[in-house]
């Protein structure tokens, strides 16, 4: 088990593999809050464009991905709300415009093709150089950086955004704020499982996480120990059986959702049984479906 | 701006109205919601914000927080320029629903907490006071035992108990609720009629946005009937006017959209997409 520590290569993976675990679900969990599940896949096509900047100029695409998807990020944010594109029109823009930028640019590179953004696509987390991880280190703290500070506003802006603005809540800045700190998730993650799978990190070990909880922090604890134990296990399984690092961890990942779905399902009957909580007889919003009431009527 | 801020109203005499609406316009997309209203809610009353739908009394209330820009005339909140105000943890605003955010599960403690954002310094960890704040609103509507379940297991009546709560937990003395009553069954609109009496006794400013009086009758000193963006009745609340409006009358919303976005015609089944492409800032 121990051999895999030998490998520089590996060692490397490994930082970079536990980052990815911790940070991704972190950032994921106010996401799907937001129900921006999607962002993180639309700025992670607009770091494509960023990648290929970088390999065109001879400068560290990790450094130019960070560049580019942040600005990605902050224009989303100002389309969605100056020129009142719904938010799923605005991601779109930005899938097109960063494969497409991507593409191009890569085109111009000398001694590069598609098959150089391949790596980048899928992840190819045995490649990561040193100066890379600490890249992804100094990220990783800087999320984290923010969400700590940050988190507790953040929770009011994903639960309601008019009721963060009644709270006097910096609301632009702050969603410009999420937008930018997924963006540079979305960096630390390219490495690992690639720009088409970075968002895969960021919301299955959430969506299995909520399977097994009723609280917004228990949900991220869950996520993250999923995040971990996926980007790990999947990197390991990956070594050994010679398979696609970044898929594996994926595909991983969604073996723990459905394993959470059919615990989550289990758990919810069992309390339903011994009516522990006894559900309140006058609802509409059954336990296990994730909107609210009928406004509109006093009865259902 | 005291940190002792107790919660208690704002006695003295010359104290500025708790919200200030002069010669206020709002539009939606070029459409005209609010047509020049003048409102003075002095601190400490408890008034209601009655009229049709469509009438503009939810964007009344929404501009008097900020959250939709007036086109012309301007908002005081606390006698400060609603631009230039920053003593947000006096306003404890009550939104017409729990929007349950996105999928992510949130427990009834978690939400009626985050009423707490505008009071707490950022990187602070809770302390027994917020905490007991959290516990005292809880207890206020009769919460206290749910704490730990998840909201979205709750009914609409006791979501709406939740929201209250969240407003209480961040000790403010002025209130704003959008149509507390609406989709809440009976006991629940007692319940929710109590603590707003209590809210009263304590002195705090209560504005309430309602579709009719029904269970808070008793407790509304002044209405004030908005329609089309204009006030036309200011003065004691108007006697209860046919069946719909008895309390406890179990009324059918006519209207499917929650935020009641104004346009100025009664409510068809026609326009129902219209009001729907009128919202701003929704996603």
């Amino acid at each position: 088990m121990t051999e895999l520590l030998h490998y520089e290569f590996m060692q490397r993976a490994l930082i970079a593999a536990v980052l990815v675990g911790l940070v991704t679900p972190v950032i994921g969990t106010f996401l799907v809050q937001r129900r921006l599940a999607l962002l993180g896949d639309g700025i992670g096509h607009v770091a494509l464009t960023g990648v290929a900047l970088g390999l065109l100029t001879s400068t560290s695409p990790v450094v130019t991905a960070a560049v580019v998807a942040t600005l990605g990020a902050v224009l989303m944010e100002l389309v969605r709300v100056r020129t009142r594109t719904s938010g799923d029109v605005a991601l779109a823009l930005l899938f097109y415009g960063g494969i497409a930028g991507g593409v191009l640019l890569i085109g111009l590179t000398p001694g590069a093709s598609n098959a150089t953004l391949t790596s980048f696509l899928f992840g190819s987390v045995s490649t990561v150089a040193e100066e890379d991880i600490w890249i992804v280190v100094v990220l990783a703290v800087g999320v984290l950086a923010v969400l700590a500070i940050f988190g507790r506003e953040l929770f009011v802006l994903c639960q309601d955004e008019e009721v963060a603005r009644a709270h006097g809540l910096p609301v632009r800045f702050l969603s410009i704020l999420l937008a930018v700190t997924a963006a540079l998730t979305v960096v630390i993650a390219m490495r690992v499982v690639g720009v088409l799978m970075v968002s895969a990190l960021m919301i299955i070990p959430v969506a299995a996480a909520q399977q097994l909880s009723r609280s917004f922090r228990v949900t991220m604890g869950l996520a993250v120990l999923i995040g971990l134990a996926s980007s790990l296990g999947g990197l390991t399984t990956s070594f050994y059986s010679d398979l696609a690092p970044g898929a594996t961890i994926v595909l991983l990942a969604l073996l723990v959702y459905c394993v959470a779905v059919v615990v989550g399902g289990v758990l919810r009957r069992v309390t339903r049984r011994r009516g522990s909580t006894p559900l309140p007889p006058v609802s509409g919003s059954p336990t296990d479906t994730m909107i609210q009431t009928d406004r509109g009527k006093v009865t259902p | 701006m005291s940190a002792q801020f107790t919660g208690e109203g704002d006695h003295t005499p010359d104290a500025p109205p708790a919200f200030q609406a002069i010669d206020a316009h709002a539009a939606y997309d070029g459409v005209p919601v609010l047509n020049g209203v003048d409102l003075r809610i002095p601190s400490g009353q408890t008034m209601a914000v009655l009229g049709p739908n469509g009438s503009g009394k939810s964007t009344l209330m929404r501009a008097m927080l900020g959250i939709v820009p007036l086109t012309s005339g301007e908002i005081r909140i606390h006698g400060t320029p609603l631009r230039r105000f920053r003593d947000w943890k006096r306003i404890g605003y009550v939104p017409q629903r729990l929007t349950a955010g996105g999928a992510v599960p949130a427990t009834v403690r978690e939400i009626v907490a985050s009423g707490q954002v505008a009071r707490r310094r950022r990187l602070s960890l809770s302390t027994k006071a917020d905490r007991a704040a959290v516990d005292d609103a809880l207890a206020a509507v009769d919460l206290s035992d749910r704490a730990g379940d998840a909201v979205r297991e709750l009914s609409g009546g006791q979501q709406q108990r939740v929201l209250i709560a969240r407003a209480l937990a961040g000790r403010p003395d002025t209130f704003v609720m959008d149509e507390p009553m609406a989709g809440v069954d009976a006991e629940n609109q007692r319940a929710l009629a109590r603590a707003i009496a209590r809210l009263r006794e304590q002195g705090s400013t209560v504005v309430l946005v309602l579709h009719e009086l029904g269970p808070l009758e008793n407790v509304i000193e002044r209405a004030v009937v908005l329609e089309h963006g204009r006030a036309v009745h200011d003065g004691a609340p108007p006697e209860a006017d046919g069946e719909c409006a008895r309390p406890g009358h179990e009324h059918q919303h006519p209207h499917p959209d929650p935020n009641d976005p104004d346009p100025r015609v009664a409510p068809t089944d026609a326009h129902t997409e219209i009001v729907r492409l009128e919202v701003p800032h929704r996603d």
